[in-house]
Order: structure tokens, then sequence, then C-alpha cells
């Protein structure tokens, strides 16, 4: 294959020189002059060689000698010219540039041209959309946003300049303001580190819109930056969730959180109670000696354990309720067992469940059947006092019962029926002293009827007194004192919950229902429960806003706070 | 093991470690170090810049800062480390504004030139090899000139001495364009050689109706043909060898601008400015 290529028929060993920015124009016809280009590319080409005086020993007058190298062919035959000039001058060239010569020179039109289009695309009427890193989010995005901007006197008239007062200063201005930030760009140290970002001049601008906005808990150290939680240019959806970091920034430095805990003791106790109800119940659980300034690095591994299970709280309700007697023993008219599904039914939304209820709850199984023999007579729920002047007024409310459930027409049948219900109500429960005590105070150990919930039977559960399932007390007054069920619809009022986002997961994973005998016992699934999912390697989102908000309580919920 | 095999494991290795590395820290600090995007923007622009500097190293050879041969090894494998730092930078997704778009499109433009120049350097000279012959790339335009006086002066001789034009008329009508500069430029890169097969073929449809001495004459002139084919065939490699540093040095130039500018406005405009 080598001899597809010339021999070479020059000396091989020449000296070429990619480095130089010019080569002679002879080159290329294999016969470049000795001396070749200058560095602006002038051709200094003049002679073959320059001559040499050569002097005897003791003469003035002597003889140009031609010096051309042997490399060039040696000294020419005729020599040099009397006067010293050489014969053979060198053709001049037109010198052309190195490979290398150009490639620098498209480098410097590329650099050229870049800088021109910075220039211009950083000048004012683009500069806007040119440097804006993507779309604003939802919440900015709009029209009416702009206008705003537009409209308000200290925003400079677009939509930019409402949030970065560098926008109008221009190149100059930028570099100033980058220098001048803080952190600013060298200082790396401050950079890595974790400590609280605080307000901003680009912060102060949110809170022209933002106004009467409060910050996280009353005692908190240091009010966050809200750029740095709400990070913008992010494209037009929603903002996306601030990162743990920041909450981090404050919760997992002890130095934030004991100034926190110092500010929280000048505060009223007060202060903290801001949450409105918003028509729901709350557990409220008191606030700790030291408040929440424990040392947070993430909820899977250094997040306290709740504090309604860390500090052992109970559930103060006065219902009397034996989840674990409904979950394994108790069955329905179908023949099943029952299922937290049941009772606990999930609202519109699927966040909460709906309040549990006598009526829509308890009252198929749990008839208020206080007489055996007439099952359908039940008695009124929900006021003590309905109760008693149902009890008392017992013939009449077996009157109507016979007219209307059992069709008695006639008026001495129904008299005789009255008189029949009346003997052996009686007999069940004594004289009407001793009914309405055992209406009111009878439970499973004390009333006439011993099967409660008839285990293992089918159908509705016979009644021993109000008792059986409320604190009943004798208060001394007439009627006796029914504590009213308070069922909280959130425990864990620090952080939101969704109970729609867990339907997958069965009820019993989280609660420990089928154990659970007292009605004190709460039944919240502890930190690590949630944590075999929320965790890294559950894989499940687990980050500090999944449960918590920063803005706590809300402008909203300052208002109504406010109103209360 | 050699030294260059030395050196591309030692940089696979540390390219290997240092990525791992870099989206491991990514991975743990996203999310609980407020500003890594700027910490991964520092890293990444003074990887870029460490790359940068292979270029003057390559003016400065009698400084002893290691071999040339390592700084290529080193400028291989920090240029794939800068693509994993990149990505972490923008937390792997696509940026949105016209600014990053331009400064992300040109990234990937060096990038890939780099990769380019990667693939060539590693393939082409296989191929030269393979071709066989040496030649310097400056030296081809005159040992092709000389191609081309030698061919003209065969051509004159063939009137000459056989006192016939029948091959000279097939050097004007045929050859003398090919002879005139470079050819075949694309099809030489792509392996087809097809032209300079039909330029013999009709060299070779001509001979018969040659006699003994013009035939001589023809076969010398099938000679250059393959000559000059084999000396566009190593222009037309050198050329790319050469030129993809036309795409790959100035878009560096022009990325570390508007990488400077990226700093200056991600700072005048974030959350720190005054």
């Amino acid at each position: 294959m080598k001899e597809q290529l010339p021999p070479p028929d020059f000396d091989a060993n020449r000296y070429e020189r990619p480095n130089q920015n010019w080569i002679c124009g002879h080159a290329s016809q294999g016969h470049p002059c000795r001396v070749g280009p200058d560095n602006k590319g002038r051709c200094r080409a003049t002679f073959e060689c320059q001559p040499l005086l050569e002097l005897k020993e003791g003469q003035t007058i002597g003889r140009y000698r031609c010096t051309r190298s042997a490399q060039h062919g040696g000294p020419c035959d005729l020599g040099p010219l009397p006067d010293g000039t050489c014969r053979r001058p060198v053709p001049k060239c037109n010198p052309v540039r190195s490979l290398r010569a150009r490639r620098g020179i498209v480098t410097m039109c590329v650099i050229v041209l870049t800088v021109a289009v910075l220039l211009i695309a950083l000048s004012k009427p683009f500069r806007g959309r040119f440097i804006s890193p993507g779309p604003l989010s939802a919440q900015h995005g709009t029209a009416t946003f702009a206008a705003m901007a537009a409209a308000h006197p200290d925003r400079g008239g677009n939509a930019c300049t409402a949030c970065h007062q560098t926008e109008t200063e221009g190149p100059n201005g930028w570099v100033r303001s980058a220098m001048g930030a803080r952190p600013g760009p060298l200082q790396i140290r401050v950079l890595a580190s974790a400590a609280t970002p605080v307000m901003t001049s680009l912060d102060q601008k949110c809170l022209v819109c933002h106004s009467g906005h409060s910050f996280h808990q009353p005692n908190v150290a240091e009010a966050h930056s809200c750029s740095i939680c709400h990070q913008e240019h992010h494209g037009p959806g929603p903002m996306s969730a601030p990162v743990d970091a920041n909450c981090l920034s404050c919760h997992a430095n002890s130095e934030a959180m004991e100034t926190s805990l110092v500010r929280a003791k000048s505060l009223p106790a007060g202060a903290f109670d801001y949450r409105p109800e918003k028509g729901r119940v709350l557990f409220k659980a008191p606030r700790p000696e030291r408040g929440y300034t424990k040392i947070i690095h993430s909820f899977a591994s250094d997040h306290p354990e709740f504090q309604i299970l860390a500090e052992k709280m109970k559930d103060a309700d006065a219902l009397k309720f034996n989840h674990q007697l409904h979950l394994t023993t108790v069955l329905l008219t179908s023949g099943k067992k029952m299922t937290c599904a049941e009772c606990h039914k999930p609202d519109a939304a699927g966040v909460y469940h709906l309040k549990i209820t006598y009526e829509q709850n308890c009252k198929n199984c749990h008839k208020l059947q206080f007489d055996v023999n007439n099952p359908d007579l039940p008695l009124p729920h929900g006021d003590a006092a309905h109760v008693r002047d149902f009890l008392r007024s017992l013939s009449a409310q077996y009157a109507d019962f016979g007219a209307n459930q059992k069709k008695i027409i006639a008026r001495r049948e129904l008299e005789t029926f009255v008189q029949e219900q009346l003997k052996q109500v009686s007999q069940q429960s004594g004289d009407g002293e001793a009914l309405e005590r055992r209406v009111f105070f009878g439970d499973a150990r004390n009333a006439p009827v011993a099967r409660i919930g008839d285990r293992n039977a089918i159908g509705p559960a016979q009644f021993p007194g109000c008792a059986y399932c409320h604190m009943v007390s004798d208060s001394g007054k007439e009627i006796p004192q029914i504590a009213k069920p308070v069922i909280p619809d959130r425990w864990l009022i620090r952080g939101r919950f969704d109970h729609s986002k867990h339907f997958k997961v069965a009820c019993i994973t989280c609660h420990d229902a089928e154990h659970s005998r007292e009605t004190s016992d709460v039944l919240l699934p502890s930190k690590s429960t949630c944590v075999k999912c929320h965790s890294p390697s559950g894989g499940v989102a687990n980050n500090c806003s999944t449960c918590h908000g920063y803005h706590s309580p809300t402008r909203e919920d300052r208002v109504l706070a406010d109103k209360r | 093991m050699n030294s260059f095999v030395k050196q591309r494991w030692l940089g696979f290795s540390l390219f290997v470690v240092l990525s791992g590395t870099a989206i491991w820290l990514q991975a743990r600090w996203f999310g609980t170090v407020l500003r890594l995007s700027y910490l991964t923007g520092w890293v990444l622009f003074a990887v870029i810049l460490c790359l940068t500097l292979y270029n003057p190293r390559k003016k400065l050879p009698f400084l002893p800062l290691l071999s040339s041969e390592a700084w290529l090894q080193f400028h291989i494998y920090a240029g794939l480390l800068t693509g994993v730092l990149f990505a972490a930078h923008m937390s792997y997704r696509i940026p949105s504004g016209l600014f990053q778009t331009i400064l992300a499109c040109l990234y990937v433009l060096v990038m890939l030139s780099g990769f380019f120049g990667l693939f060539v350097s590693r393939a082409l000279p296989k191929r030269l090899t393979a071709r066989g012959g040496e030649v310097l790339f400056e030296r081809i335009p005159a040992i092709r000139h000389a191609l081309q006086d030698r061919a003209e002066a065969l051509a004159l001789k063939s009137i000459a001495e056989v006192k016939s034009a029948t091959i000279a008329d097939f050097y004007s009508r045929e050859l003398r364009g090919f002879f005139e500069g470079q050819r075949n430029l694309g099809l030489h890169l792509l392996e087809v050689s097809s032209p300079v097969n039909r330029l013999l073929n009709r060299i070779k449809d001509l001979n018969r109706y040659l006699n003994q001495e013009e035939q001589v004459m023809l076969e010398q002139f099938a000679v250059l043909v393959r000559q000059k084919d084999g000396l566009d065939y190593h222009y037309a490699l050198q050329l790319v060898l050469k030129t993809w540093l036309f795409v790959h040095i100035p878009l560096t130039y022009s990325l570390l601008l508007f990488t400077m500018v990226h700093i200056v406005l991600v700072f005048a405009f974030s959350g720190g400015a005054q």
C-alpha cells in the first residue's frame, strides 16, 4: 500500500513550522523560500544568498563570494555581482495563513460574535426575555400580576422589576450587585453552610403584595427568606414545594432553636393557640416545656415521636367504645365481621372522615330497645330529658306504638295492649323509677339483659342502658347527666394528613384498633409506622413539607384567630 | 502494563469514582443543602477552567507540567466528569429560559465536538495506518503539486516519445482535473473509492488501444493516480483530525463567556442580591 503515496522528492529533514501564523506562498509548489514571511504576513524574500566579501591579507579590495548553503544547492556558478549583489533574486510570494492561524481567526470571530450577541441580547429591549431563567409560576405568571406590577409605584413598571430591582441597572449594575450579594460569588463556605437565609431586598418585594403575612410560629428566631423557599422561574405550573434544607436551616441549628426557646418564654401561652378549628374537633395537646425546639435532621432519623404517643396521652372521650370487640367478634346482619369502614367513612374530599353519629353509625346494631318484647319501640337518643319524658309517658308511647306499628284499631283492644305491655315491662325492670334507673344507669354488669351485642349472633344488640356506652352521672338533679362524646377529627394538628392518599393501606396497618379495648387508647400510628413508607428506604415522600407548612398560621388562619 | 494503559485505567477509575461521588452527594444533599446548585456550579466551572488549561499547556511545552499525554487523558476524563456535574447542576432538568438554554446548548456542543474529536483521534489514525504511507499534512500541497508536475511532464513526454497524442488527450480529458487539487474529500471520509476505481478502469479501457510503449507510459499514469488518491485520502482524514478543533475551541471560549455572564446573573438576581 505504501507505494500509493509518492516518495518524498525533497529533503525529508526540512523543518515544518505549522505553529507559525504565515507560510510562504511557494510552499504549496514545494519550494518555499528560506526565510519565509514575517509575523505580519509580509514576504521577506530577497536573494538566495548574502555574498561575503573576502579580503586577502594586505589587500583592500577583495571579491564577493556566494554563500548559498549546500541545502539550497551550494554556491552558484556565476557568483555575486562585483558590487556584492546576489545574482539570484528570490521571486516574491503571497504568504498564506497556516491552519493554526486560521483556527485562531475563527476563534476570535466566534468570541467577537458571542460578545456581540451578549451585548445585543442584554440591551434593554431584549434583556428581560433573554435572561429570564424560565416562565414564572402559575401564581405570578398571570396577566393580573403583570398589571399589578406595572401599576405599582414601587415596582418600576414591569413584571421583572417587580421583584428584581437590579434589572434596570444594566450589566454594570449587575456586576456590582453580584459582587455585593450576600453570600457573594466567592463566599464558598457561606454558600455551603446551612445558615438560615434571612430576608433580603428581593424578599422585601414579596411583602409589597403579601403584606401582613405571618411567618411561622410566634417565637421564630428569624424570618426565613421568601425566595429561598419559593423558587420562581421553574415553569408555569404551581411553585414546587420548599426543600427540607429550608426547615433544617433552623430546626437543625441548635443556636436558632435556643433563640426560639428563649423567645417563646417571653410570649403568653395563648400566642401559640392560633389554629382555627374551622368546624373540626382538634386535639390540642399542651405545649411541651421546651416547645418544639428539638434538633431535627430528617423525619426518618431524629424527628421526635408524636407528642401524644411520646407523652402517653389518653383519649378523654366520654364514650365507652371497645374497638377490639367490634372488629373481632361482632357480626353484621350479613353475617360478616365488622370493618373500620362500617363506621369511619371518608368525607367528600377524602381528607377527613365523616363525624361518627349514633344515627349513622350505631343505631343499626344498638337500637335502644329497652323492652325486649317490643324491640320496635326504641328509646329516643341524644337528650336525657327526652328519654326521661319518654319513660314517664310510657302508656302513651305504647298506645301510639300499638296503633301505628301493631295496627290495633279497637280502643278496648289498644287499652288491653298497653296494660299488658306496662305489666310486662314492670316485670322486667320494676316500677317506673327502677325502669328509669335501669335505662340510664344500666350497663353490661347490672343490666337485666346479659347478652350485649349477642356475640356470634346476628341482629341488633339488646339495650342494657345508657351507661353501657356513655358516662352517666347522677348529678342529684332530676335528669341524670350524660357526658357528650367528643371525637377529635385531628389528633396531630401541626401536620397535614390526607386519608385519601393512603387508601391503598389497610386501616389496621396504621391504627392498631384490633387490640384496643379502652376508649382512652389513642390509636395513632407511631412515627416508626409512618417511617416504614415515608423515608428514603420506604420510597415515599418524606420531606418536611409533606406534612408541615411553614406559614403556620396562614394569613387566613390569623384573621380567623383575630376574630376569635 | 504500559504507561498509556496505566493512565487510561487511572483516568477511567477516577472518573467512575468522582462521578459516583458527585451523583451520590447530589442525591444526598438535594433538599438538605440550600444552595447546592451554587456549589455544583462552581465545581463545574472549576473543572471546565482546568480543561481549558490544556490548550495553553500545549503552547508551553517547555514547562515541566506532566506530559501532554497525561494532560490529554485528564482532559478526556475530566471532560466526561463535567457531563455528570452538568446534569447534577441542572438537577437533571432541561433548562427553560432562553439564556440558560443557549448556555446548555453551548455546553452540549462543546461536549459533542469533544466526543467527535476523541472518536476521530482514535479511529482515523488506524485507517491511515491501514491505508499505508506517512505524510505530513503541511507537505501535502507541495507533494500534490509535484505529482501534478510529474503527470504533466509524463503527458508531454508521451507526445515526444511515442509520436501520438492519445495519452496526452486522455490526460487532458480525464486526469488533469484530478491532479489539479484535492478531490473526493467526503468520499474518502466514507471510505468510498469508486471515483478512483472509475479513473483506473478508464485507463484500463484505454490500454487495449495502445501499443506496448504507450502501455508502459499509461501504467505510469495509473501509478500516479493511485499516489494522488492516497494523498487525497491522507489529506481528507488529516484535515478532519485538525479541523474538529475549529468547532471545539471557539465554542469553548463562547461557553466560558456565557458561563461568566451566567454567574453574574445568578448572583445579581438571586435571593442574596442586595
